[in-house]
């Protein structure tokens, strides 16, 4: 069957944080277009893989950046000895089979871009493939899932209100301390003190935000940070080349933060 | 012990060493990152006599640092100051209100301050146990040395901070008993007041010698302890600068809520409405007039003409305010500075853009021509345009931001605190931050009227003029006061951007109200002379925009400056963060 390829066999590790995924079954059901929202590196992606191998459905991701055009979307007429051939692009292929298709980091999309989704996300659920000029009625099972990190694109790179209102939202976070010192020891191998220690590490890059940082240290970096701990690098060289150095070239709020992290370590 | 060394020498054999101010950035981005804890630093200046200060001190929420610790060699000195700071973030996070000074001795006093200097410490690491490796390098005494007081007191600090010290002497043993017996306890500052009073009297006891006059609290990063005592006195004198007094310490709210922490700091801050009656004498006779008056026209709608050389405009300077007092804008702003400094260095560099569908161009379009081969194989006309240029977008404009500084501005913006003309400068301040990053050309004039004879200009910042401490002062300086005709200083403002040679320019107002002056009365005037005004700009090649303070503001601003010229915002409050995104919109 098409999208095969696409189909997830194995549970991918997941854990929940608070009611999200009882949420998007909910949302599932209905076949709600749902946005979900966050900062980077706290679980978007891991969260809808996850949901795709539960509801069973393949999952075609999208990573959507500035140079993409709506033919890389939808699909374009090709050349062959033949003649033109029409080629599905991954969203119609995901519309016509009934996969959920993921376009991560939407807002890296231009505008003229993303009005493409507009009749999928209303009661339509169709998809116009102008220059074929076909219309793709969506299969029963395909939803559209985008992520959306509001306040880290410029003002200048915002989604357009219009889109914007055709999604519910689900909000991620960095989760609770102890959820994310489980995720932590879960993905990089450290025990459970080293993971507190690390989670409490973050905490004071997190603080810094708006005061220097941009953002603070995300679950996937303190999963970086574990996982060169487990193989035996210290602690402290293992925060450095995966936090520190990463997140700022700014020596002072470097020096603030590196600090910091010796501070948390006994 | 770096303070003996200080005490061999005159002070001023040695050369200052590592200053305060090189290491400041870096170590209140620490005291973030530990506690959210933002607190004011000042620079400590010397005492009536003259000596410079030799330890921190904390008083009403500030910090204040010497600027250098003396005799302190340049890499201890940068350890010193970390270590000073965070032993004073560990006061504010974790000491209580002042303890009652009264009926106890000086020894007590002091015994009282040591213990609870430990005690800050203890909790400090219990959060951060890697803070004892900042600590402990300046807890130098020897259980040898001598048995006078302030060496006894120097051995018990360090006996208990330092897990590895032996010290048999019995007072010192008895300190650190009690203090670790009460661990518990540690989280409780009546805990350091029954500790330390014991102490102070079991040490009087002793009849070892103390001069409380000389004393001089050890090691040399812990900060004097005077603001943990309440003497019963009359507070001190708050510094000058009250504003800062107020400056919140936890940057928590600031971030779940932005604004609010402001309005609190406005309670105190408000500068005193200036009442349109009692400004005019004294702001029009003291402020120096710059320039030789110019006469501009204005329109009258009743009878449909220009009144020619109607009206008067003077540049004047006022009197210039503490450029620091903008610094400190940007820091209690922090954050919306940063964000903008992001979104500024992506709008500077001139970002290549990719033109598709182009009739000639240095590459293919590829999906262009392949449409192009679709038709022509069906047999239809093809698009010739399949080529695809690369260009780079440069920035070229300058930017002109008037300021309306009228009367009204003094008062109070929604929700109480600080004034109009406070949000404005502060919005001024991250402008001028912005676009000084950015790199276009731009100036801050400010403007008010009194009668058509007397319209006042003010060059905060010209074009020309660098953004520099002058031009801050400027800002800084800024009254409220008189009234608003607006007509007259667009035009004027209009014919200093005309001056500029770019590409594209354009004219940001922010007002508060409705254009009016006292020898007005028909509301309609004045609105219609700006409207009149801002055509007038256009026609130039001038784009005007307004950003209206006044929520009900929409029908006479869109009068003015065209429906699509328009911002109003809700909350006067937001103007700081608004105004430098709504520039970077417009231009990009
Ligand atoms: N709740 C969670 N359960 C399991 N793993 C998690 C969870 N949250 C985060 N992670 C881990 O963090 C890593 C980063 O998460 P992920 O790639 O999903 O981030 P994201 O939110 O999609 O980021 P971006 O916006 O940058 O794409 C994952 O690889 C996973 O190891
Ligand atoms: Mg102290």
């Amino acid at each position: 069957m098409a999208l095969d390829a696409h189909r997830i066999p194995e549970e991918p590790y997941y854990r929940p944080v608070a009611g999200e995924v009882a949420l998007f079954e909910a949302a599932y059901a209905a076949r709600m277009p749902m946005m979900l929202k966050g900062p980077t590196g706290c679980g978007k992606t891991r969260f809808i893989e996850h949901m795709a191998w539960r509801l069973g459905r393949p999952l075609v991701t999208v990573a959507c950046h500035e140079d993409m055009t709506a033919s890389d979307l939808v699909g374009r007429f090709l050349l062959d000895p033949g003649g033109t051939v029409w080629h599905d692009g991954p969203l119609t292929q995901a519309v016509r089979h009934g996969a959920i298709c993921y376009l991560d980091e939407i807002v890296e999309a231009r505008q003229d871009t993303t009005v493409v989704i507009h009749p999928l996300t209303d009661a339509r659920r169709i998809l116009p493939l102008e220059k074929r000029n076909e219309l793709v009625q969506a299969h029963p099972d395909f939803q559209l899932v985008i992520s959306y990190n509001p306040g880290y694109q410029s003002v200048l790179k915002d989604l357009k209100e219009s889109t914007k209102q055709r999604f519910a939202a689900i909000e991620f976070g960095y989760p609770n301390a102890t959820v994310e010192a489980e995720i932590v020891a879960h993905e990089s191998g450290v025990d459970a003190n080293v993971a507190a220690l690390l989670v409490r590490i973050a905490a004071s890059s997190r603080n810094l935000k708006g005061h220097g940082l941009q953002e603070g240290v995300s679950t996937r970096m303190l999963i970086h940070a574990g996982r060169l701990a487990a193989q035996g690098i210290a602690l402290e060289t293992a925060c450095r080349i995966a936090l520190v150095l990463p997140i700022t070239d700014d020596a002072d709020v470097r020096d603030a933060f590196s600090a910091a992290v010796s501070a948390a370590i006994a | 012990m770096p303070d003996d060394q200080s005490r061999q020498f005159p002070a001023d054999q040695f050369p200052a060493d590592t200053a305060f101010s090189s290491v400041e950035r870096r170590l209140v981005a620490y005291l973030v990152a530990l506690w959210r804890l933002r607190v004011p630093i000042r620079h400590a200046k010397p005492d009536a006599a003259g000596n410079p200060p030799r330890r921190v001190s904390l008083s009403d929420g500030l910090i204040w640092m010497p600027g250098t610790f003396r005799g302190v060699d340049g890499h201890r000195s940068g350890a010193l100051f970390r270590a000073a700071l965070v032993h004073a973030g560990a006061h504010l996070r974790f000491t209580g209100p002042r303890f009652p000074a009264a009926g106890l001795k000086p020894l007590q006093l002091a015994l009282v301050s040591l213990i609870e200097d430990a005690r800050v410490e203890q909790l400090a690491m219990r959060e951060h146990p890697g803070l004892l490796r900042v600590w402990r390098p300046f807890h130098v005494a020897e259980p040898d040395g001598a048995g006078t007081a302030p060496a006894l007191m120097a051995r018990l600090a360090r006996a208990l901070i330092d897990p590895d010290y032996r010290d048999d002497d019995a007072w010192v043993a008895k300190g650190r008993r009690l203090f670790f017996a009460a661990e518990s306890d540690w989280h409780s500052p009546a805990l350091s007041r029954r500790i330390g009073g014991l102490l102070g009297n079991d040490l009087g006891q002793m009849r070892v010698q103390f001069n409380s006059k000389d004393h001089v609290v050890e090691p040399a990063y812990r900060d004097d302890n005077i603001g943990l005592w309440d003497h019963g006195e009359a507070p001190p004198s708050p510094p000058s600068d009250a504003e800062t007094v107020f400056e919140a310490f936890r940057t928590e709210q600031e971030e779940r809520d932005r604004g609010r922490p402001d309005d609190q700091v406005g309670e105190g801050a408000t500068p005193a409405r200036l009442s349109a009656t009692d400004v005019p004498a004294r702001a029009v006779g003291e402020e120096e007039i710059t320039a030789p008056p110019v006469r501009y026209p204005e329109w009258d709608y009743r009878v449909g003409i220009d009144r020619p050389d109607w009206v008067v405009l003077n540049e004047r300077r006022s009197e210039p305010g503490d450029p620091a007092a903008i610094a400190r804008i940007v820091e209690r702003h922090q954050a919306t500075a940063d964000r903008l400094t992001a979104l500024v260095r992506s709008a500077k560099v001139s970002r290549p853009v990719r033109l598709r569908r182009q009739p000639e161009g240095d590459r293919m379009d590829l999906d262009a021509c392949i449409d192009a081969m679709v038709s022509h194989r069906r047999g239809e006309a093809p698009d010739p345009r399949v080529h695809e240029v690369l260009v780079r977008r440069n920035r070229d404009l300058s930017v002109l931001l008037l300021l309306d500084v009228s009367a009204s501005t003094g008062d109070p913006v929604a929700g109480g605190g600080r004034s109009v003309l406070s949000v404005e400068r502060e919005a001024a301040t991250l402008f001028a931050q912005a676009l000084d990053g950015l790199g276009d050309p731009f100036a801050i004039h400010a403007f008010r009227s009194n009668g058509r004879q007397d319209v006042s200009y003010y060059r905060i910042k010209a074009f020309r003029q660098p953004y520099d401490d002058a031009a801050r002062g400027r800002l800084a300086g800024l009254k409220a006061g008189l009234s608003t005709r607006l007509g007259t200083a667009l035009r004027h403002a209009g014919r200093l951007l005309e001056r500029q040679a770019t590409h594209r320019r354009l004219l940001l107002v922010v007002t508060d109200g409705e254009p009016s002056d006292i020898d007005v009365a028909d509301r309609r005037y004045l609105l219609d002379d700006a409207r009149r005004a801002v055509l007038g700009l256009a026609a130039r090649g001038i784009d005007c925009f307004v950003i209206g303070l006044d929520p009900q503001g929409r029908d006479y601003l869109t009068r003015m400056f065209g429906a699509r010229n328009v911002m109003v915002i809700d909350r006067a409050d937001k103007l700081p963060e608004v105004l430098p995104t709504f520039y970077l919109r417009l231009s990009t």
